[in-house]
């Protein structure tokens, strides 16, 4: 046998030759002063560089209880208990708006509402909050200004691109996406607290809607829970990881969900997604197919029309837009960052 | 048939976390990650959970990384203070310091001796690591062999610099 190369001495000594393989080098070890000499040297080397990246290892903590992990997030655990209970007091608070008591100046702690863009269906305060045209007031919270330099406009539908992606009507207020987001001054993380009467539904015809569009948000959509938002969507609702999860919401029409989330107290942006239709799947075909099958975070694809493509992107299966109090170029960041929420 | 994640979860979380901390350098974030990785295999189920878990973890460091790289970029340009570990204890110091001297020679590996080394380091198998990796499994030895050397000779070439420097 010829002598030993060091590959061979370091899978020896990681135990990983096979008996045969094993045998052989040691027959030839005992027989070979050099190569023993050679051995040890290699098992000092092993033993050095062990001992270096112990240097580099961080303080260990034991494992959270695996239970945890099927919830992963604590946003998620705390808060859509919260939020539920907190959509009844925003449904017992809109009848109250709507009874006819006034909320100038008390509103600035919660979300600006949103536009209902289809016949809300299924809930008691959406309907009841439908009024004639009469009743359709802005809210009366903030100085006009303020609320300007928080709004985040975004209207793919306007760049008349082509690749642009078909909107249904009952969503065309997703992609008009135009979202009011208010500083939210008390709004703790743990104590969602809707005032009475803070989110005002202004239901109007769909052709109104560009001219609305300063105060869409859709803080009046149902909230639900991570697992009827996963059905809904046929994916895992994706979100900026580490950002908490304030709500998740799903439209009136059901082909829409939204993700709330904060940045901090008064900043929380809006992850908008539904299932991409079936010709843009067959678009992004080739890209996913050309995935590496053990890379399971799927990869997105950014729209291509030059207007939009800052603010809306595929991932996996999933269309999705993001809207917030933010710069273009922050919700262009964040958008990249996007990842199925487990 | 689908390893018992659990099990998977009890034996390999820590050195999840311990591969993932090389990658990222930041222990709460390594956990963080570790965890979302077991909690997207929760979701997944997938056939090979180690392995799994190990190339979602390798994808999310290096995303981890490029952000990171991003943010550092952001933050030079606002902020040239000197950092405060100078109220910091001596002990602390010289293992912050060795650390810092082991990224910095495990940088100096390539790409694929450091993935094989760490995945080593993190319990992976000769068979396993070749899966991960691409390489043969025949290669791994040598591989190992090599990244273990260089990174004995960058840390001692580095710590050769810095007792001059103070000297």
């Amino acid at each position: 046998m010829s002598h030993v190369d060091d590959g061979a001495l370091h899978a020896y000594l990681d135990g990983e030759l096979t008996p045969v393989e094993r045998v052989q080098l040691e027959a030839h070890i005992a027989e070979c002063p050099a190569c023993r000499t050679r051995l040890e040297e290699e098992r000092a080397l092993v033993a050095r560089a062990g001992q270096l990246l112990s240097l580099a290892q961080p303080v260990e903590r034991p494992a959270p209880p695996m239970h945890q992990l099927r919830r992963p997030r604590l946003a998620w655990r705390l808060r859509v208990p919260i939020a539920w209970a907190a959509s009844v007091v925003l449904a017992v608070g809109l009848g109250y708006y709507l009874g006819g008591i006034g909320y100038a100046g008390r509103q600035p702690e919660t979300l600006a509402s949103r536009v209902s863009p289809a016949p809300p269906s299924g809930y008691a305060y959406t309907e009841r909050a439908e009024p004639p045209p009469a009743a359709t007031k802005a809210p009366a919270g903030p100085p006009a200004e303020r609320r300007a330099a928080n709004q985040v406009v975004a209207r793919p539908e306007e760049t008349g691109d082509r690749d642009a992606f078909k909107v249904r009507s009952d969503s065309v207020a997703l992609t008009s996406g135009v979202v009011a987001i208010r500083p939210q001054t008390e709004l703790r993380e743990a104590a969602p607290q809707p005032v009475p009467g803070a989110a005002v539904a202004t239901a109007r015809p769909s052709a109104d809607l560009t001219r609305e569009r300063g105060r869409l948000v859709a803080t009046q959509w149902p909230i639900i829970r991570p697992g009827p938002a996963r059905e809904l969507l046929g994916a895992d609702p994706v979100g900026v990881p580490g950002l908490a999860v304030r709500n998740i919401r799903r439209s009136p029409a059901g082909d829409v969900v939204l993700v709330e989330q904060a940045i901090d107290s008064a900043t929380v942006i809006q992850v908008f997604q539904e299932r991409a239709e079936e010709e843009d799947r067959a678009m992004l075909f080739r890209e996913r197919a050309a995935e590496p099958q053990s890379a399971p975070p799927p990869t997105a694809q950014r729209q291509r029309a030059a207007g939009t493509e800052r603010l809306a992107r595929f991932i996996g299966r999933l269309r999705v837009e993001i809207a917030g109090p933010l710069s273009a170029d922050s919700l262009n960041r964040l958008l990249e960052q996007l990842k199925p929420i487990p | 048939m689908p390893e018992d994640l659990a099990e998977v979860y009890r034996s390999t979380y820590r050195s999840l976390v311990r591969f993932l901390y090389r990658k990222v350098w930041d222990a709460e974030r390594a956990e963080d990650l570790a965890q979302e990785a077991f909690a997207r295999a929760l979701v997944h189920k997938p056939e090979n959970a180690r392995g799994w878990l190990f190339v979602v973890a390798a994808n999310m460091a290096r995303d981890e990384a490029r952000k990171a790289a991003r943010e550092r970029r952001h933050l030079t340009l606002l902020k040239s203070e000197p950092g405060a570990v100078d109220s910091a204890p001596e002990d602390e110091i010289d293992a912050a310091t060795r650390r810092d001297q082991v990224r910095v020679a495990l940088d100096q590996l390539t790409p694929r001796d450091r993935e094989a080394l760490l995945l080593w380091d993190a319990g992976m198998s000769y068979d396993e690591i070749a899966s991960q990796t691409g390489l043969a499994r025949g290669a791994i030895g040598t591989t190992l062999a090599r990244a273990r050397r260089r990174l004995v000779e960058a840390y001692d070439t580095g710590s050769e610099g810095q007792h001059v420097a103070r000297g």
